[in-house]
């Protein structure tokens, strides 16, 4: 066996097909996480009792067990649960009308959304006290104060970090073909089980994922610029 | 005795010193007053090689450092011959105060740990911190650390020790403290060069005083002179500035 | 899908499942073993600026940060023993383990070098100039003053570092390694229980990230005594975090990014 490069090339083109599912995994993933994140965090900030608890287990589960077990478990799990719902009120609904993406949707999303959550919560931490006392002093109300004040400040705080969580979610959809969804590395896989060039589909794969990867950085940089701009200077 | 000569130093194409010449003598102290960015600062730094000069000849004792070819090894024996105190205190923040005393005697001076602490202990108390030993700095006022700071500087027993504004990041009721343990060694004899803004410590403990503006010293003289009847309208117009009574529009 | 739910199944997967724990955490050791190494070799360019080889440390870094773990594995199981066939060395043979351990080693090892850069220059500068002024030597004043507080510093990072590599490494099964996930899948295959299979996986998992976690935050709260003044008064009385040691790390950046497989 010898390295080809001009297969690395072919694969590359055939790869470039499967960047949309890829693409699709990871912003249903970091989206849906993001609310999740946002809604276990503030859970967590103000101790709401049994749903701050509850969202604590969440977290510590999710971040203590690899997104592999959380897909399989999704996959094994959800459609028993879900026919044995259906029997017991008869809603006629089949589990195997499920199409395989879903799976990958929903526990993607269960795991980002543990992830972001923390960092939603280190963000919201981050910003000063004095900054919701200065909103209640001119008169809104909490709503008020979390969505003008407090949500801008621990967004631009935290950009960084989910941007981070963002990379990690795009790097794990690769386990989507446990699932057998057709992702890049799925793909990849494909292309080189006719001529077993594994190395130089994976090289393809791999410089794809680069590039993406380095496209999240850089638009995350500019945001970051233009979302900090009210911290230029000074101490921060 | 220490011997600056020519000492110059620049910052890319800004020159901050510019052929700086003076003379300390043994059991002087001598301060330096300047408006900030006079280069006073970096002077002090340039003594201990913590800013390397571009050039010109730096003499402490019997020690003489070319600064155009100086290598590592002299630069290490121009250090051991002085010691400083930080205007941020630089304790070490994983050493107790007791630790950061002994750090120096046991790592450079390579005494043994039992005599270098018996002596720590004492310099310690010395400063009046007998009682926090085994503090940490982050355990520590600000005024304390730098009583800390003084105690590591002390136990070196260097021929010189030089304070760059000890009291500039102290809260207003902690510089008394401070000013205290150093006028009380200032008393024992050692040699110290002070940049410092405190102009009642410049009056009464130093015997020397020099003002620099420009990267240059303006002029020298017994602190009651250059404070009280300054000959240079440079130094005239600073001590109008930063001296109250003289100054009280607002 | 498989057969019905049953607990006790889970108990039993558990126990069989504990006794593979020796392979994932020999691939963890091994890996980050060679990740301290390497993240050595590959932050000491960037700290002393290097020219060449600071430019390579800066792409080395990018590039495995910047793919996902799953096609690294492949991408050195396959291409190693070509690369290195040019050198006239025959890995072909080596076993699979091997290249697990050491993909895992060079993937942590980028980590590990941003952790050790973004450690190192957390240090105050002034810590190093009060050590030349007592009289310190350069590499005295890295070992005895720099170096234990960028320990200090690293330490969490680092304890997130071994969680992530602790669950990366169930990937490894994707080529064939007998580790906790590989005999997960074979028992839950074997009995058709895999609910039961994969919560005793995931149990296991939870207990040792767990035990992990608090190993190192021991080592971590050991390293930071110095950071803590007066404990819990401290605390209390203030309302907002001062950005302490602790609020740094958030800084740091070379933790890993947020969600690892």
């Amino acid at each position: 066996m010898k390295i080809d490069p001009s297969f690395i090339w072919t694969a590359f083109i055939q790869l470039l097909s499967a960047i949309p599912t890829t693409l699709v995994i990871t912003a249903v993933s970091v989206s849906v996480g993001f609310i999740i994140g946002v809604i276990t965090a503030l859970f967590r900030l103000y101790r709401v009792p049994v749903l701050s608890q509850l969202s604590t287990a969440y977290v510590t589960f999710i971040r203590g067990t690899p997104m592999l077990t959380h897909l399989l478990l999704i996959y094994f799990g959800l459609p028993v649960i879900l026919d044995g719902l259906s029997s017991w009120f008869g809603w006629g609904f089949k589990s195997a009308s499920i199409p395989m993406i879903a799976f990958a949707f929903i526990s993607f999303s269960i795991t980002a959304g543990a992830y972001m959550s923390e960092v939603i919560r280190s963000g919201l931490l981050a910003v000063n006290r004095g900054q919701i006392e200065a909103a209640y002093s001119v008169g809104m109300t909490t709503s008020q104060a979390l969505r003008r004040i407090v949500f801008p400040q621990a967004l631009a705080v935290s950009l960084p970090n989910l941007s981070n969580s963002a990379i990690g979610m795009l790097h794990g959809s690769t386990l989507a073909f446990t699932v057998s969804v057709v992702d890049i590395n799925a793909k990849a896989q494909i292309v080189a089980s006719t001529n077993w060039k594994f190395f130089e589909a994976y090289l393809a794969a791999a410089v794809i994922f680069w590039g993406l990867t380095v496209l999240i950085e850089r638009l995350t940089a500019r945001l970051e610029k233009r979302i900090q701009i009210y911290n230029r200077g000074g101490v921060a | 005795m220490i011997q600056l000569r020519h000492i110059s130093k620049s910052f890319g194409r800004q020159q901050v010193l510019k052929s700086i010449d003076l003379t300390v003598n043994q059991g002087d102290v001598v301060v330096i007053l300047g408006p900030s960015g006079s280069g006073k600062t970096t002077l002090l730094r340039c003594i201990n090689y913590l800013e390397k000069p571009s050039g010109g000849e730096i003499a402490i004792g019997d020690f003489r450092l070319n600064c155009g070819r100086a290598t590592k090894k002299d630069i290490h024996a121009l250090r051991q011959k002085s010691a400083m105190v930080f205007q941020q205190y630089n304790l070490f923040r994983h050493k107790t105060a007791l630790e950061n005393v002994m750090e120096g005697l046991v790592i450079v001076k390579k005494q043994p740990k039992e005599e270098a602490k018996a002596r720590s202990i004492a310099l310690l108390e010395k400063v009046g911190l007998g009682s926090k030993l085994d503090a940490y700095p982050s355990q520590l006022s600000g005024g304390q650390q730098q009583r800390v700071g003084i105690a590591r500087a002390l136990a070196l027993e260097p021929e010189v020790i030089l304070f760059d504004e000890p009291t500039s990041a102290l809260d207003p009721e902690l510089v008394g403290e401070v000013l205290e343990v150093i006028r009380k060694i200032a008393k024992e004899g050692i040699t110290m060069i002070v940049v410092t803004h405190e102009m009642g410590f410049a009056r009464d403990v130093a015997n020397h005083a020099v003002f620099m503006d420009g990267g240059v010293i303006v002029e020298e003289g017994s602190p009651a002179e250059l404070l009280y009847h300054p000959r240079e309208e440079r130094t005239k117009q600073f001590l109008k500035r930063i001296t109250p009574e003289l100054n009280y529009s607002i | 899908m498989g057969a019905p739910f049953d607990f006790s199944f889970v108990i039993g997967a558990f126990s069989k499942l504990w006794s593979m724990l020796g392979v994932t955490l020999l691939i963890v050791g091994g890996s980050l073993l060679t990740g301290i190494v390497v993240g050595f070799l590959i932050a000491l360019p960037r700290l002393y600026r290097i020219p060449v080889l600071e430019q390579f440390s800066k792409v080395y870094v990018s590039f495995f940060r910047g793919t996902p773990i799953l096609i690294q594995l492949f991408l050195f199981y396959y291409g190693l023993p070509e690369l290195l066939k040019l050198a006239h060395l025959d890995i072909s043979r080596a076993p699979v383990l091997f290249f697990v351990i050491w993909t895992y080693g060079l993937h942590t090892g980028a980590f590990m070098s941003e952790t050790i850069r973004a450690s190192v220059t957390a240090v105050d500068r002034g810590q190093v100039e009060a050590a030349y002024a007592i009289g310190m030597k350069g590499a005295q004043a890295f070992t005895r003053i720099v170096l234990p507080q960028a320990l200090a510093v690293a330490v969490p990072v680092f304890s997130n570092m071994v969680i992530a590599l602790l669950k990366d490494t169930s990937l490894a099964f994707t080529l064939g390694v007998m580790e906790l996930t590989g005999k997960a899948q074979t028992l839950g295959a074997l009995t058709q229980h895999f609910i039961e299979a994969y919560l005793a996986l995931a149990l296991i998992y939870l207990v040792v990230s767990f035990t992990l976690e608090k190993l190192l935050r021991a080592a971590e709260r050991r390293l930071l005594k110095h950071e803590q003044p007066n404990g819990a008064e401290r605390r209390r009385f203030r309302i907002e975090r001062k950005p302490s040691i602790r609020g740094m790390y958030a800084g740091i950046g070379a933790e890993k990014g947020g969600a690892k497989l």
